[in-house]
């Protein structure tokens, strides 16, 4: 079809329809779910792509989530063809290796839309499932990580396919929370179906499409723009991840700036490991443009327009970009080292935009196990925030989620309520801001009774080892422990990547997490904010638990 | 004969106090006068000192006053509160700065958390702890709460939040808590969290807590304040304060409970399109309240407005009943801008009231919305204000070409449509935020359009949308000032009761109602409000066991049987189905919250308002004809400019014309129909194409 140069307000009025399509996705998805973790926590997003699965408009609750948006559709074209998908259809996935997922928790829903018979676009939606199946003490690989999906169709031309959601639904543990969390994203799916089409059918399809193309016009233009004003060099950082055996694995990266393009070199990372903090290409990819969006210019539109412009080495078997079976649940700890890394290189191109290191993890505990008080297995996962790195001109903030994440904690009163667990304490950890002429943000404690013997215990996290770092003369921030039963003399250190602990009543769990990196040199830190820091005990005797 | 049977709505904006005055011959005065920011009852007195000489009438003759402030609001805005101290559970004083531990933006490095509603040296722990069934699992340390007293009022807090958890099942500790306090420190403020919102979700409870401690010595003395300055002026009539709700409450509630007037802004300007609506026959409204710097949507089915409890100011979450009013940063005020992306974008950074746009001809040099209504000669581009102020063309022209049609590459009146349409479509996704979203069709609802721009932008908002009727108020600059005067006294009160929805459940459901409806009684005894003006109106929120969001059903309030148990269950699943597209009738139900609102009505038989600007038949109706520029049309079109003074009722116009008013300038495209009705509001009617929107019944 013919298409006519648009006006460049229709345009953006579309881009803004188009938005708002995928917001209002995401809202029916965490009112509609059941799981704490998709509707307290907000682990969740929406996007619309168009017909070849490219991103056109998301709404973003998880940075990373971009990942498995970005490769669902790509596997359902490839898989299923043209010829194979028709309206009513509803695909599923979560495989990182063969659904273009990122982790298998994260179940991504697709659904095509037709206008004037061709399939234009895809609406799509992710939602963390708290429980996928799985070995409960462990997992070594991908298979034993939980129930892998590759796409499928659950509706095949408006025709449910209960044979399919019953196979799904046997593999895990807690399948009517399963099958709620699925009901809302299919119902979301349905609204982001209404809604686009009366997008369509106000504009026309030609228009839609010109709008579109359009978009990612000024979206390319608009990133090469902003990588030409770095100045052309090639920048080199190493960070460090605590691999699982006590030693460290190397996430190092070499970045060159020339002209309008930025290429990401990730060949001298470390192998991937026999742990399950490996890292898939669309999650790496996912990183990579968060990483330069929050640097370059955060008001890019998240669509693939801008994704020309930035190129990614990695070569496949390293822990940026993992090949079967390695076990990948745990990511996002990777995820965050990648980001410390990029902006660790960019940091002497940009002085004055790149902040100091975060708290650099997704720190997270899971218990699960039968719950003796209402008679239920249950399974609950929550993510810690902590520091966030100084930043050139302010202070970091203190107990938040940074870069690739940014999920909600749930109430203690909601979780005491739903779970066998007593939350004792939840603090902000003085003294694990870096110092610097601005500090970086403080981490978090959270304290955990377990009220049931025989509980399964997981963690995952990083930092534990090397601190968040600081730049141009601040300190580096503090470190992140996990610790059974603190303060008694049963009390022992945990690895920051626990599989298979079982817990019994009246056990502790103590979790830190990292705070982040200073900025600038200490003694310029001014008084008053001294003074602050004193008064509301922000610094000084390291709150941790020893 | 002197005007008698007074009442009075005062309304205080940033810019402006409006005050609107109406006698028991329905006749009616309206004035406006420069606010006073620093003390706002300044501005009130000289205020209401002006109206009752314009109208010549007695401050006796007042029988009812309310007021809408925003004192409260800008407290929190702008983080002038009182310092305030925080008594918690041991374990827990960071919560209420840790939030929900998320940053407020994504992508953008630099953002910072609002500062904490209490500073960390100030909020202290005291052993003790409630189990999630209410049982006391640590007893309170009385003397742990007398030290912590005492380091408090050594800092000179002025007021004292009491949060604990589960204080919504059991609330012996924070009383036990207070009593403590106020024996040692009778002059404190207390603030228990049972007590300004007993339900579950401790952060959001804690941060409406806090937020009520820190307003009570900043509302409080201006209330006082506020209520000496009348009664010297001679009103006799106990003046009542606008709340979030929808509802006016007297001075003592409003001083209580200073948190429930944060959001009550906007209010009354929903309650006033509420009755205007109701006037013309239309009970399906979406409301568009279009300022300077901010417009304020909302959605009203069936003549009620849609109450939510979980909004947000400042960043700090406030779980108040409050009209569920959606407010975007952008109105006639909003500068336009193309961004590195070649974007056109309006708002949120506004010209303001000084220098304002450039058409003001005040200096101000950046494009706004107005001044693309003046290029396109949508609004008058010689003066505007009847007068008042002359209109400077040329500099809005020489703004938008150079910060819009530039940068874009567009002829200037594409530039000045694209700003115009760009504020339209947003204003459009506001309007489907709080109606598709809802569940509702906006197709269903009447668009009433006002403040200062509203009826400039409503017909092309309304075919964004859909809609074919636009309902446009007589005076759409007062519609706050004048919903005021129809307010009735409200209170609204809830407890978390968390069970399964089942036969088992009714004794501590039954048991809960009772608790409610005896805390409606004192609150009408307290109010003195007659036993028939009072109203009591019950819902319960629902989920599904598991969820983690509740829906509101409407439901008796009162002793419930089984089988009301049944159909509200029913009704449960009905709403779920209407808003999420499925229902789960399987799955066992769970009910999380009952609440109550209780009415005080106010007499508003004095009869239908007439609003008419001038004596009938004497304001002239042809002010002259100008060139417009319209969508969808080629060229500029020579347009009838209309005196809104002269339209009587009766009176059908075709667009294009433009009806010009003191307070506003109402756009009717080429091909509408306006019909002026009785009481002085317009009606526009478009002609959509067959197959989209159209009625949907009357």
């Amino acid at each position: 079809m013919a298409l006519q140069p648009l006006d460049p307000v229709t345009v953006d009025v579309i881009g803004a329809h188009l938005l708002a399509v995928a917001r209002e996705m995401g809202v029916v998805l965490v009112r509609s779910s059941y799981s704490s973790n998709v509707k307290e926590r907000q682990d969740c997003s929406a996007s619309i792509l168009d017909g070849q699965g490219l991103t056109i408009a998301q709404a973003e609750h998880i940075p990373l989530h971009m990942g498995s948006m970005l490769g669902i559709a790509e596997h359902i074209l490839r898989k299923f063809t043209l010829a194979n998908i028709h309206p009513g259809d509803l695909f599923l996935a979560n495989d990182p290796y063969s659904g273009g997922g990122t982790h298998l928790p994260d179940i991504t829903l697709a659904a095509p839309y037709f206008y004037d018979g061709q399939l234009v676009a895809f609406v799509s939606n992710i939602a963390h499932h708290a429980e996928v199946g799985g070995a409960l003490r462990g997992a070594t690989d991908i298979h034993s990580e939980g129930l892998r999906i590759p796409p499928v169709k659950v509706c095949d031309a408006g025709r449910w396919r209960q044979d399919v959601l019953d196979l799904l639904l046997l593999n895990f543990r807690l399948p009517q929370e399963r099958q709620g969390d699925l009901r809302a994203q299919f119902a979301a799916g349905r609204v982001g179906l209404q809604r686009l089409g009366e997008l369509y059918a106000r504009y026309g399809g030609d228009t839609v499409a010109a709008a579109i193309k359009t978009l990612r016009l000024k979206a390319s233009r608009q990133i090469r723009q902003a990588i030409s004003l770095v100045p052309d060099g090639t920048y080199a950082f190493t960070d460090w991840m605590d691999a699982d055996d006590g030693g460290r694995e190397a996430i190092a990266v070499i970045i060159t700036v020339a002209d309008d393009v930025l290429t990401l070199d990730f060949s001298s990372c470390a192998a991937q490991s026999t742990g399950t903090h490996n890292v898939t290409f669309p999650a790496l990819k996912a990183t990579v443009l968060y990483a330069v969006r929050a640097l370059l210019d955060p008001s890019l539109p998240a669509n693939t327009g801008f994704y020309d412009a930035v190129r990614i080495v990695a070569p496949p078997g390293s822990i940026v970009n993992a090949v079967p079976p390695a076990a990948v649940n745990n990511r996002s700890d990777t995820c965050q080292r990648i980001v410390d890394a990029i902006f660790g290189a960019l940091a002497p191109a940009l002085p004055s935009r790149v902040p100091a290191a975060g708290n650099g993890a997704v720190t997270g505990i899971l218990f699960s196990g039968y719950d003796p008080y209402r008679h239920r297995f249950f399974s609950y996962i929550e993510t810690l925030g902590g520091g966030s790195g100084a930043r050139p001109t302010k202070d970091g903030l203190d107990g938040v989620h940074v870069h690739v994440t940014n999920t909600s904690n749930l109430p203690v009163e909601a979780l005491e309520t739903e779970y066998p667990l007593r939350v004792e304490k939840y603090e902000l950890v003085a003294g694990s801001g870096g110092a610097g002429e601005f500090r970086g943000g403080l981490g978090l404690c959270r304290q955990i009774r377990i009220l049931a013997d025989q509980i399964n215990y997981r963690s995952k996290g990083d930092r534990v080892v090397t601190p968040p770092w600081g730049l141009a003369g601040g300190e580096a921030g503090g470190t992140a422990s996990f610790i059974l039963n603190p303060g008694t003399s049963a009390a022992r250190p945990l690895g920051p990547r626990m599989q298979g602990v079982l817990l019994d009543c009246n056990d502790v769990i103590a979790v830190t997490t990292p705070g982040a990196g200073g900025f600038g040199d200490p003694t310029r830190r001014a008084a008053a904010a001294r003074e602050r820091d004193q008064r509301e005990g922000k610094v000084g005797a390291n709150g941790r638990l020893e | 004969m002197p005007p008698s049977k007074l009442r009075l709505g005062i309304d205080v904006g940033g810019t402006f106090t409006d005050v609107c005055l109406v006698d028991g011959f329905n006749r009616q005065w309206i004035h406006k006068v420069p606010s006073t920011p620093v003390d706002q009852s300044n501005g009130i007195a000289h205020g209401l000192t002006e109206i009752l000489a314009l109208a010549q009438a007695q401050a006796e003759a007042v029988i009812f006053l309310a007021h809408g402030t925003t004192v409260a609001t800008n407290a929190v805005l702008e983080h002038k509160l009182a310092p305030v101290g925080l008594l918690t559970t041991q374990g827990f004083r960071d919560l209420l700065e840790i939030r929900r531990q998320k940053r407020p933006d994504l992508y953008d490095l630099n953002v910072d958390q609002p500062p904490p509603l209490v500073l960390r040296h100030l909020r202290l722990e005291v052993p003790e702890r409630l189990t999630h069934t209410g049982e006391v699992l640590m007893a309170l340390d009385e003397a742990a709460v007398r030290s912590a007293a005492e380091v408090l009022c050594r800092h000179g807090v002025q007021s004292i939040a009491i949060c604990f958890l589960y204080a919504y099942l059991n609330p012996e500790h924070e009383r036990l808590a207070r009593a403590i306090l106020l024996k040692a420190y009778p002059h404190l403020a207390v603030c228990l969290s049972h007590e300004v919102l007993p339900e579950f979700r401790e952060f959001e409870r804690f941060s409406t807590t806090a937020a009520n401690a820190a307003l009570v010595p900043v509302l409080g003395p201006y209330l006082t304040n506020f209520a000496s300055r009348t009664a010297a002026l001679g009103i006799t009539v106990r003046p009542y304060i606008m709340q979030s709700n929808g509802g006016v409450a007297s001075i003592n509630a409003a001083a209580a409970l200073p948190v429930h007037t944060v959001l009550s802004g906007p209010s009354a300007g929903v309650i006033g399109a509420i009755y205007i609506g109701r006037q013309c026959g239309f009970d399906n409204l979406i409301t568009l309240d279009m300022g300077g710097t901010s417009t304020d949507v909302s959605l009203v089915a069936h003549g009620v407005p849609r109450i939510t409890g979980d909004k947000e100011i400042a960043g700090n979450p406030l779980r108040i009943p409050a009209i569920d009013i959606h407010t975007i940063g952008a109105g006639g005020g909003s500068i336009a801008r193309v961004d590195t992306g070649l974007h056109l974008k309006v708002g949120p950074e506004s010209a303001g009231v000084w220098p304002g746009p450039a058409a003001y001809g005040h200096g101000g040099t950046l494009p706004t919305v107005t001044d693309a209504n003046v290029v396109l000669g949508r609004l008058n581009p010689q003066q505007m204000l009847g007068g008042r102020m002359t209109i400077d063309a040329e500099s809005a022209r020489q703004a938008l070409s150079q910060h819009v049609a530039q940068p874009l590459g567009l002829a200037l009146a594409a530039a000045a449509r694209g700003v115009v349409a760009v504020v339209n479509a947003n204003m459009a996704l506001a309007a489907r935020l709080v109606s598709a979203e809802k569940g509702y069709d906006p197709r269903d609802f009447v668009l009433i359009a006002f403040g200062g721009a509203g009826p400039l932008h409503a017909a092309y908002i309304a075919e964004e949308l859909g809609i074919r009727r636009i309902l446009i108020p007589p005076r759409p600059g007062i519609l706050c000032a004048l919903g005021l005067l129809v307010t009735d006294l409200r209170s609204d009160f809830s407890q978390s009761v968390l069970c399964l929805a089942n036969g088992a459940a009714l004794p501590q459901i039954n048991a809960a109602w009772s608790a409610l409806t005896a805390r409606a009684a004192a609150w009408w005894q307290q109010e003195e409000i007659a036993p028939a003006a009072q109203l009591l109106e019950g819902a319960a929120d629902f989920r599904y066991l598991g969820q983690h969001f509740e829906l509101r059903v409407k439901a008796k309030p009162g002793q419930w049987t089984e089988s009301d148990l049944t159909a509200l269950i029913a009704a449960f699943h009905a709403e779920h189905e209407r808003q999420y597209a499925y229902h789960a009738a399987e799955e066992s139900v769970q009910l999380v919250t009952l609440r109550v609102t209780a009415y005080g009505l106010v007499d508003k038989s004095a009869g239908e308002l007439a609003l008419d600007d001038a004596p009938e038949g004497t304001a002239v109706l042809w002010l002259g004809e100008r060139w417009v520029d319209w969508d969808g049309q080629p060229g500029r079109v020579l347009t009838p400019i209309y005196n809104r003074a002269g339209l009587q009722p009766g009176a059908k116009i075709t667009g294009p014309a433009i009806i010009e008013q003191m307070d506003s300038t109402t756009v009717v495209p080429p091909d509408y129909q306006m019909t002026v009705l009785d009481g002085g509001s317009l009606l526009l009617e478009g002609s959509l194409p067959a197959g989209e929107g159209g009625d949907q019944g009357e």
